[in-house]
């Protein structure tokens, strides 16, 4: 990175873990790049990847791809859905507001939506759903089984994708045991970020692209 | 306590589009189908899916060369549902966890008739355990109750005609 060095309030890094469990990594980090970028321009966003990049590093994926030219996050749910097909119960693994606001806004109101309710960050896990009025139901990994069947499916978001491997949150491991691949129809990844990580996943865990039904660019 | 495996067999002969096309007509929803094809060879160890894409692939050239599966007839004559194992704690009341093929029964009616209590034990010995032995044992029994019911209107003074001649091919779509 050769923007210029700028002098950033302190605690950005421990807002950004704060904020993060609730709206997402990749949700969180477009948030504080664009905010910096709009009050300390390039710079700042090179400042914000130097000093927070290394323990976040899908913040630091974020911002080094705005400096390279990306401004905007492109999320098209349409391939989401046509992964979650005829599925009429969907439990999603790992929480990203944009997206997961994306989704629901097109998803047939008839599909039955759950969250397993787990997250290495602190969470207000009645704020978080409330801002979805009811439509997705919390679950915790004891319980989120009765979802299972011949027309369940599983989502979760990914960070990037290399030639073989992605990233994960590591609730997707947990969850998605030998067990659980044959209780549900659709295994779906929906990937929020453009290029792969750089840095050593910190908060989550790779795996296989290929152990997905549908993973979605 | 069997010794493990020297070296895990290679299942890299596996094509699924095969094995989908042999149960086209016994699960026809395609979403429905892919799930129970990943169930059957792309879950579980090596050995397992290897052996059920092998033991299909050999049921599936029987039946199409005595003339190929006549579903209607089979479903007409009965299925039982194969069951998706959770913790029973987890089990949704009210609600039948099962997958979408379910256990065709007409080829146990060779080995016990309906009813008796020898012919639901068959059928819960073929539906239970993890959906890489129930739901092969489910898509084999389907082939095999195809190959039967063909051979029985072979044979001389068969009563029991097909309820059409003759279905599409198993064989896979081409690419």
């Amino acid at each position: 990175m050769s923007e210029p060095a700028v002098e950033l309030p302190s605690g950005l890094d421990q807002a950004f873990g704060a904020v993060a469990g609730e709206l997402g990594q990749a949700t969180t980090a477009w948030l504080f790049v664009r905010a910096v970028a709009r009050c300390a321009g390039d710079g700042g966003v090179a400042s914000l990847a130097e000093r927070a990049g290394p323990e976040y590093p899908v913040l630091d994926a974020v911002a080094r791809g705005w400096l390279a030219g990306l401004r905007k996050q492109t999320l098209d749910p349409l391939p989401v859905l046509a992964a979650i097909g005829k599925a009429n119960r969907l439990v999603v693994v790992g929480m990203e507001a944009t997206p997961l606001d994306a989704l629901m806004e097109r998803l047939d109101p008839a599909v039955k939506v759950a969250m397993i309710t787990h997250s290495p960050f602190p969470v207000d896990w009645d704020r978080v759903l409330d801002n979805y009025a009811g439509r997705i139901e919390r679950v915790d990994l004891d319980t989120f089984q009765n979802w299972a069947g011949g027309k369940s499916a599983l989502l979760t978001f990914a960070y990037g994708h290399g030639d073989t491997r992605t990233v994960v949150p590591p609730l997707w491991l947990r969850a998605c045991g030998a067990d659980v691949r044959a209780q549900f129809r659709a295994l779906v990844a929906w990937n929020v970020l453009e290029a792969p990580l750089q840095l050593y996943p910190r908060w989550l865990v790779e795996i296989d692209a290929d152990s997905f039904t549908h993973f979605v660019s | 306590m069997p010794p493990p495996h020297r070296n895990a067999p290679s299942a890299a002969f596996i094509d699924p589009a095969r094995v989908d096309a042999l149960l086209a007509e016994a699960v026809p929803d395609d979403e429905d189908r892919a799930f129970v094809v990943r169930c059957i060879l792309g879950e579980g160890p090596a050995h397992h899916r290897g052996a059920n894409y092998v033991l299909l692939r050999l049921l599936g050239m029987i039946v199409d060369r005595l003339g190929g599966a006549d579903a209607a007839a089979l479903r007409a004559r009965g299925t039982t549902p194969v069951p998706m194992k959770v913790p029973p704690h987890l089990a949704r009341r009210g609600s039948l966890m099962a997958y979408p093929l379910g256990l065709s029964t007409a080829a146990l009616e060779e080995l016990a008739p309906v009813g008796t209590p020898d012919h639901a034990a068959m059928a819960d010995c073929l539906s239970d355990g993890p959906p890489q032995h129930s739901l092969a044992n489910a898509a084999m029994l389907w082939l095999i109750g195809a190959a039967l019911a063909r051979l029985e209107e072979r044979a001389p003074g068969s009563a029991r005609p097909s309820a059409r001649s003759r279905t599409r091919s198993s064989a896979p779509p081409k690419r």
